[in-house]
């Protein structure tokens, strides 16, 4: 099963009961996936005419109370924004998926992750925030799913999983563990016919005198209580690593590797994997960084997470940055000698 | 026509410039490559392209290199009509200006996917506006790109891999959007179908919609062995196929006046004929499916039928 496959299944596991979709490399065998299998789980899959469409239709099936799920890839993913602003500001549960490609423009269909900024700061307009799962395997990319539609429903609001075009092409092994649907509120604020009760209202705009500052609030609240509340990482021996790398994705995955061997070899290397991207692991990042520690983040772009790093450990560590932008990949072994001559000083 | 045409022979042609070279990666047997080079064949004056991202776009321009010895241009899925309209605008700026002397003309391209649906809306709008630009759909009736999804230009009962062939859908349920006549309602200045097994009327008609006085849109049947599971040498085959079936008609609508070119009467070939060497209908001919083919010949066969009513009613008297 591919990476895109094993998401898609996870979302029917999850209950996402609809999926609007459009073409695009390389993220088609989630439309194609959901096209044979979610009707066949009692969902709807919906094929648009384009990407502006489908995040509308999600937000339409969302308002409605259905577990909403629509997937892309960058240059898609940059045409819904307006819409994931929307959702965001209606307060309406929903996942989108972006399979990361090569950028700016048309860019090329590999593996990138230069869509962090647009992801993690809020892509579309206005001051909101998505949840951002950044899944570094086949497992995660299945978990990661089921924990994302229980987190859009747990705090009304969009999130995204972030993955790339490696990702959602390779095959490995994974266990797909059955989804186990924790306690959530009822959704009683869902458009679904008015018999016998008052009529529900889904709406992003506020135009009486400071409402939308208060309703601005709310949502500030409950970002934070994310920040509080929901951050995820990992990471692999930094207790006394003098260089600590930091990686999501893809990227992590040939870091790690480049890292292990070092360790190995004896060198004093550690590595730290954000999974949630939003919320950011500040405080984690923080309490690790000393004067005698340095990080370098390594992404597949031209240094977009380094500046939320150096952001968390605020000047007590020197941050460095490694990347390879425009879909290009670095290799393990490349990896290893930049950070052997980091070590040597 | 601003010059003195002389008839248009294969002999002729072959001594013009072809403006699309070989050694694209344009897959064997598409039939877009040959639209695009009976088109530019059919240009006497400098022309400038848009391209909508597709199969042609991406498969004939992988930079460093290009197959195109036009001006071309690319910017995304949506809005080759509206590239066409800036390009178009600024052009007549710059003669107005007296900056620019020569004629020129504005081609756009794009597939079924940036034109019946991402690009509908730029489409439409430029159509509305009235630019002088050319707007020729090479219509394949799928994402061929992207790996086969469904498009609203896609037919009836098509097997496609987001409308696939299962236990309880054969295929497309819908029937296919009917652009050509879509555009005529914009009141373009040209409208017309056209398939590539009739260089010589699609080539006609290409010269018409550049020498008219407005907006031109032009869908022409393009076969595609990978989504349509055919042979590579069978393209003209099938685009002939379409339109003796009626599938395809070739008809033009020049300001408001509708005439069918080509009408095959008694020698109108049934629609099985076009659907039977292609493998994404091969499920309407098992057993069970026999309506969903009387539904297609039936679809073929009132559009045929309206056609007729249309040219008769605002044909030439």
């Amino acid at each position: 099963m591919k990476g895109n496959e094993a998401l898609a299944e996870a979302a029917i596991q999850a209950g996402c009961s609809f999926y609007a979709g459009y073409p695009i490399t390389p993220q088609n065998e989630i439309p194609e996936y959901l096209s044979r299998k979610l009707p066949a789980a009692g969902g709807t899959f919906i094929q648009a005419e384009s990407e502006v469409a489908a995040i509308n239709m999600v937000y339409g099936a969302s308002a409605c109370g259905a577990r909403a799920m629509t997937s892309s890839s960058s240059p898609g993913i940059s045409l819904k924004q307006e819409g994931i602003s929307f959702l965001a500001g209606a307060e309406l549960p929903a996942v989108i998926v972006n399979m990361q490609r090569g950028g700016p423009g048309l860019g090329n269909i590999s593996a990138s992750q230069a869509d962090y900024f647009q992801a993690v700061k809020g892509g579309g307009h206005g001051d909101y925030r998505m949840i951002v799962y950044a899944p570094y395997n086949v497992q995660e990319l299945w978990d990661l799913t089921l924990l994302a539609f229980d987190k859009a429903d747990e705090y009304r609001t969009p999130v995204m999983v972030l993955g790339d075009g490696i990702l959602g092409q390779m095959m490995e092994p994974f266990e797909p563990t059955p989804y186990v649907r924790p306690l959530l509120p009822e959704k009683t604020w869902a458009l679904g016919g008015c018999v016998n009760r008052q009529p529900n209202v889904v709406r992003s705009l506020y135009m009486a005198d400071g409402e939308l500052e208060r309703r601005n609030g709310l949502l500030q609240e409950k970002y934070r209580t994310m920040k509080a509340r929901d951050v995820l990482y990992q990471t692999y021996d930094v207790g006394d690593a003098e260089l600590i790398v930091v990686s999501f994705g893809i990227a992590a995955r040939i870091a790690i590797a480049a890292v292990r061997k070092l360790r190995e070899e004896g060198w004093k290397i550690g590595h730290f994997r954000p999974v949630t991207l939003f919320p950011f692991p500040e405080r984690q990042l923080r309490e690790l960084a000393g004067p005698d520690r340095r990080f370098m983040t390594v992404e597949l772009n031209a240094g977009q997470m380094v500046e939320d790093v150096r952001l968390a450990v605020n000047g007590r560590s020197d941050v460095l940055f490694y990347g390879r932008p425009g879909g290009a990949i670095m290799t393990p072994e490349e990896l290893y000698e930049r950070l052997k001559d980091e070590l040597k000083g | 026509m601003t010059t003195t045409e002389k008839p248009m022979t294969l002999k002729s042609l072959t001594h013009k410039n072809d403006n699309l070279s070989g050694g694209h990666r344009m897959c064997s047997g598409c039939g877009a490559p040959t639209i695009v080079r009976q088109v530019l064949l059919a240009c006497d004056e400098p022309v400038v392209i848009a391209n909508a991202t597709g199969c042609l776009e991406v498969s004939t321009c992988l930079f460093p290199y290009t197959a195109w010895k036009v001006p071309w241009m690319h910017s995304a899925f949506e809005n080759a009509a509206a590239t066409a309209s800036g390009i178009e605008t600024m052009y007549r700026s710059l003669r107005k200006q007296g900056k620019l002397k020569k004629e020129m003309k504005f081609i756009a391209f794009g597939g079924d996917g940036g034109t019946y649906d991402i690009g509908f809306q730029a489409l439409s709008g430029a159509m509305e506006r009235g630019h002088q630009l050319l707007y020729i759909c090479y219509d394949n009736g799928a994402y061929m790109n992207t790996g086969i999804q469904r498009s609203s230009a896609t037919p009836f009962g098509a097997d496609t891999t987001t409308q696939p062939v299962g236990s309880a859908v054969q295929g497309k349920t819908q029937r296919r959007k009917d652009l050509t006549r879509i555009m005529a309602a914009h009141n373009v200045a040209y409208a017309a179908q056209a398939s590539p097994h009739n260089w010589k009327d699609l080539m006609t008609k290409v010269k018409k919609a550049l020498a008219t006085n407005g907006p031109a849109y032009m869908g022409v049947v393009a076969p595609c062995n990978r989504g349509w599971r055919t042979q590579t040498n069978d393209s003209i085959v099938l685009s002939r196929l379409a339109v003796d079936t009626c599938y395809w008609p070739l008809y033009e609508v020049e300001a408001g006046k509708w005439t069918i070119n080509y009408d095959p009467k008694e020698r109108k070939k049934p629609i099985v004929e076009w659907l039977k060497p292609q493998g994404r209908f091969k499920h309407l001919f098992a057993p069970g499916n026999e309506g969903m083919l009387e539904k297609f010949q039936k679809l073929v066969d009132d559009d045929w039928e309206s056609l007729h009513k249309m040219a008769s009613a605002f044909g030439a008297k």
